[in-house]
């Protein structure tokens, strides 16, 4: 998992390729590198953010084409040795590179006997030599010549001294091309261009491009092929922070927006009908939803809202753990949810879906994504970019795209599918309501930030809120966090409950009621202090619970929506009180490209 | 002038139940907050660099400007964390500031023509306007095109030529600012030290919302200029008449009527059958029920509007829940704002996230606070609280 960039045109690229790798830093900041090609190949990387890279570099680094890297370490630990780019022995050809190289080893083993110097630990570091190996006079054949040996995942992109050309490919990894006017760019991922061109080219799985200043050319097996560019609607806006402190923050505020714009079209009074009645020809049978992560707790929600609410088996699973146990067939109908549509797991599961004679749907907030590309039907979600590491209005989208799937299915009178349609579009402002008061929660928060562990207990259609908002906390605040079905607690987790360890308790009006009241008073009786959410005007449970926060009143199957956001919030200003980097927490990455 | 000051910190504390959760730089007029003219206004005449000084409620501001590149200006924002004045929270922008600069109320509406020539005036200045209640604001005396004093909110007024609260300063204001003084404070100071600034009167618009029901004024002066558009999806059998503009994603029902000027944002679902007059704003997420007539108002977003409804003269904020045969329609009453007396004449103002039962009516002059409840068959009138529960 990284980000690499690259830029050729008639400006100075060390300034645009600093700025590009800044906006993709969300792929992996352990280190950083950029290599410009001017009157001489110059180098300069180190195991720091892009920030204290952009202070250190000398002034003198000069030239109108050049590469770099933001790393997320896999192969070899974050050190300036490691850093992106990598030369080979002549230091005339630079290459980064996103991805993993399965045999590396060997090839590192061959190309040293041949007399290759290595400098580092990097499995990157064999593409160089190789192609300094082929090269005889072109580039863009050393390169075919290179990745014919290579095994594994990658988008690379490859400078070579003196030569107005970089040569880019990708396998299993995201690239694309940023088309300008008399200058191209490569990037990662598409904010990293936006400040300078909304018209991208999304390059596609064995595909190898040479780009230059005025045009590129995109060449798959040998083939010359043509690859349409697409405007992107996102602009820089979206993806700055527009007076909040973080990221994190905004995007919980974008919330009720994205609510009304994934929603939007969708619902029309009186009738539920969505054209993306994706499973009309699969009625009754099982309908599998896979993800990672974040995407992953959407997932069970669906599984909540389809099953409990709608009478359709439904099975989840973790798309890394699919490989080894899943099982689908022709008759089943898949739903894969990726926010980011590059996740390599999310990927390959998908692959095996198909390969199976199972249909999928992606569910993604990044069009013309891999997944987009390997899916049967694609729903996009707009979210818009999401910079934050932490997930959370993109979660939101996805719930929201789950419910308007699930409502054409649903086996319920057209009166109680009118009135959950009515209820639906009065989210947004509900979610409103949640942030106008978020000091409150803020004060919540401060409290659970004094603790270093803490369990989330939910049951129903908010078990998985309780997995998420558990989530949230640890990913961001570094307090140790467990969320659990609350009737599992008596099975083990009860022996970890005493003053030291706060329990958030989530209870909406539902019919888990009475068992979450049961289950607050357990926890009480063993000193846990206890924070729930609950709906306003519920006197029962803060009579019990040593605080509440009051959420507004929603039909329960909508309840996850308007619940998350308050956790992300408390996790946001926990991790606040604590300090934490809450954008770019340690050892995380945006996407996670590698298995 | 390259840089530009507004103050959008303020409360605006008589038009509650409307600046309970937002900050009165984010009223919402024809579609849009205050705050998006006054930023317009500056785009248009190249003024780019613009601070925003936010205070309360400054989220609701962050979450809809951004970093202004969707309204073509580069925003910096600065917080005045408590409210002490007008001349304060320009203090907090110091730093920002590199030469001479506009100064200007967020919450004024003006468009480009307002500051005509202003925008390019030598410092220190102040534009000034002729109005027919100087009471309400500052007085400015003036002599040879000068001014002499401003009064604030003067019993009896020496002249009906007030200021806009838009001025014109070099970085020497800085010197005459502290806390707890207003701007005319700040203007008064440095006349009595020397310094000149002149007056200059503009004839353009400039609208100014004190009370709740001056919403609806604001919004019937600012729908003259809306064009036609449309978005969205329009039914068969649907009259469109005048500027009618409708958003993305929405549809518009059979045999619905739409006389403008009428501003309707995206993704609502209006009809069958329901009739909007001029001058009426409905915002985003929007259900009109059938059979339902609008005129004259000011629906927010999120809104739900039951069937049979008559809504006149009224503004109606985001996420209230109306059943149906709701009657808002307008009247002569006789209401009290902080002791004050007024004479209006209006239907109804409901705060955010009201819910009203079936065949609530509403007497004229009924202002009803934020997430208040309304059963059915209730007759609602004076001023109800945040929260009401009317049983």
């Amino acid at each position: 998992m990284c980000g690499i960039v690259g830029y050729i045109g008639e400006r100075q690229a060390k300034p645009i390729l600093l700025n590009c790798l800044a906006r993709l830093e969300y792929r992996g900041y352990d280190s950083c590198g950029i290599a410009v090609a001017g009157g001489k190949l110059q180098v300069h990387k180190d195991a720091i953010r892009v920030g204290a890279l952009q202070e250190k570099l000398p002034s003198h680094v000069e030239g109108k084409i050049g590469i770099g890297h933001t790393r997320w370490a896999t192969h070899g630990g974050p050190s300036k040795i490691n850093a992106h780019p990598h030369c080979d022995c002549t230091g005339r050809i630079t290459v980064v590179h996103n991805g993993i190289i399965y045999n590396f080893q060997q090839l590192r083993q061959q190309l040293a006997k041949e007399g290759h110097n290595f400098a580092s630990e990097t499995d990157t570091e064999v593409i160089p030599h190789l192609i300094e190996k082929y090269f005889a006079g072109d580039l863009e054949d050393a390169v075919v010549k290179t990745l014919a040996e290579v095994e594994g995942s990658y988008a690379i992109a490859v400078l070579m001294d003196g030569r107005p050309e970089l040569v880019v490919a990708r396998k299993d990894s995201p690239l694309i091309i940023g088309i300008g006017d008399g200058e191209n760019f490569i990037a990662s991922d598409v904010p990293a261009v936006l400040d300078y061109t909304s018209r991208v080219v999304y390059l596609e799985d064995d595909d190898i491009a040479v780009v230059r200043k005025e045009d590129f050319q995109v060449k798959r097996k040998g083939k010359v092929v043509d690859r349409q560019s697409h405007q992107v609607t996102w602009n820089v806006e979206d993806a700055q922070k527009g007076g909040y402190e973080h990221f994190m923050l905004k995007e919980i505020h974008e919330q009720p927006k994205v609510i009304r714009d994934t929603i939007r079209g969708h619902l029309t009074a009186g009738q539920a009908i969505s054209d993306e009645d994706i499973f009309a020809e699969g009625d009754g049978r099982e309908i599998i939803i896979l993800a990672c992560g974040t995407s992953y707790h959407a997932a069970l929600v669906g599984k909540y809202i389809l099953e409990q609410q709608f009478k359709v088996p439904v099975r989840t699973e973790i798309a890394s753990e699919f490989g080894f146990t899943g099982q689908s067939s022709a008759q089943s109908r898949a739903v894969v949810i990726t926010q980011s549509g590059e996740t390599a797991d999310a990927l390959k599961a998908i692959k095996k879906l198909r390969s199976e004679g199972c249909p999928v749907t992606v569910i993604t907030n990044v069009v013309g994504s891999s997944a987009t590309r390997l899916a049967d039907r694609v729903i996009c979600t707009q979210a818009g970019p999401e910079i934050s590491v932490a997930a959370t209005k993109s979660y939101t989208a996805q719930l929201m795209a789950l419910y308007w799937l699930a409502l054409p299915l649903a086996r319920i009178d057209l009166r109680r599918k009118d009135r959950l349609i009515t209820e639906m579009r009065q989210l947004p402002g509900k979610v409103q309501r949640i942030l106008d008061d978020e000091g409150k929660i803020a004060q919540h928060a401060a409290q659970i930030a004094t603790y270093d562990h803490a369990f989330f207990i939910g049951r129903g259609i908010n078990y998985p809120v309780a997995l998420e908002g558990a989530l949230k906390l640890k990913e961001i605040s570094y307090i140790h966090a467990e969320g659990y079905p609350a009737g599992e607690l008596k099975h083990g987790p009860f022996a970890l409950l005493s003053s030291e360890a706060p329990v958030v308790a989530i209870v909406a009006p539902d019919n888990a009621y009475d068992a979450m009241l049961t289950s607050i008073k357990e926890v009480k009786a063993r000193n846990s202090p206890v924070l729930a959410l609950v709906e306003e005007g519920d006197e029962v449970v803060e009579e019990v619970a040593d605080s509440v926060i009051a959420v507004p009143k929603v039909e329960p199957l909508f309840s996850p929506v308007i619940n998350t956001v308050v956790l992300q919030l408390l996790a946001y200003y926990a991790a606040k009180e604590r300090g934490c980097p809450i954008d770019f927490p340690r050892n995380l990455a945006k996407s996670v490209t590698v298995e | 002038m390259r840089q530009a000051v507004i103050l959008a910190a303020g409360e605006g504390q008589r038009l509650r139940p409307f600046t309970v959760n937002r900050p009165k730089v984010m009223l919402s007029i024809a579609g849009k907050p205050i705050l998006q003219y006054v930023i317009k206004a500056l785009a248009q005449k190249g003024i780019r660099d613009v601070v925003l000084v936010v205070g309360y409620h400054k989220e609701q501001v962050l979450d809809y400007f951004g970093s202004g590149e969707l309204f073509g200006v580069d925003l910096k924002y600065v917080t005045q964390e408590r409210q002490l004045g007008t001349a304060h929270a320009l203090a907090q922008a110091k730093g920002a500031i590199k030469d001479n600069f506009l100064v200007l109320p967020g919450d004024n509406l003006i468009i480009g023509e307002t500051i005509d020539r202003f925008d390019t005036i030598e410092p220190e200045a102040v534009l000034v306007k002729k109005v027919d209640n100087p009471m309400r604001y500052g007085v400015v005396k003036v002599q040879r095109g000068t001014v002499s004093e401003i009064i604030e909110k003067p019993e009896e007024p020496v002249s009906n030529l007030v200021s806009t609260g838009i001025y014109a300063f070099s970085r020497a204001v800085f010197d005459f600012v502290e806390p707890h003084l207003d701007l005319p404070d700040v203007a008064n100071r440095m006349i009595s030290g020397g310094q000149e600034i002149r007056a200059v009167e503009t004839e353009g618009t400039w609208l100014d919302a004190v009370y709740p029901w001056d919403i609806l004024s604001l919004n019937a002066a600012i729908l003259q200029q809306a064009r036609a558009s449309s978005a969205g999806t329009i039914e068969a059998g649907v009259s469109i008449k005048g500027q009618v503009s409708i958003g993305d994603g929405t549809v518009i029902r059979s045999n619905s009527y739409i006389a403008g000027p009428v501003v309707i944002g995206d993704g609502c679902d209006i009809g069958p059958g329901v009739c909007i007059f001029p001058a009426t704003s409905i915002g985003s997420n929007v259900v009109v029920a059938p059979f339902t007539e609008i005129k004259n108002s000011v629906i927010g977003s999120d809104v739900s509007i039951g069937p049979g409804s008559i809504i006149e003269d009224s503004v109606i904020d985001n996420s209230c829940d109306i059943k149906g045969q709701f009657s808002a329609c307008r009247g002569q009453e006789e209401i009290a704002v902080n002791h004050e007396r007024h004479n209006v004449n209006f239907g109804a103002m409901l705060g955010e996230g009201c819910v009203l039962g079936n065949s609530v009516v509403a007497q004229p002059g009924v202002i009803v606070g934020n997430y208040s409840q309304i059963r059915s068959l209730k007759l609602i009138n004076g001023r109800l609280p945040d929260r009401s529960l009317v049983l």
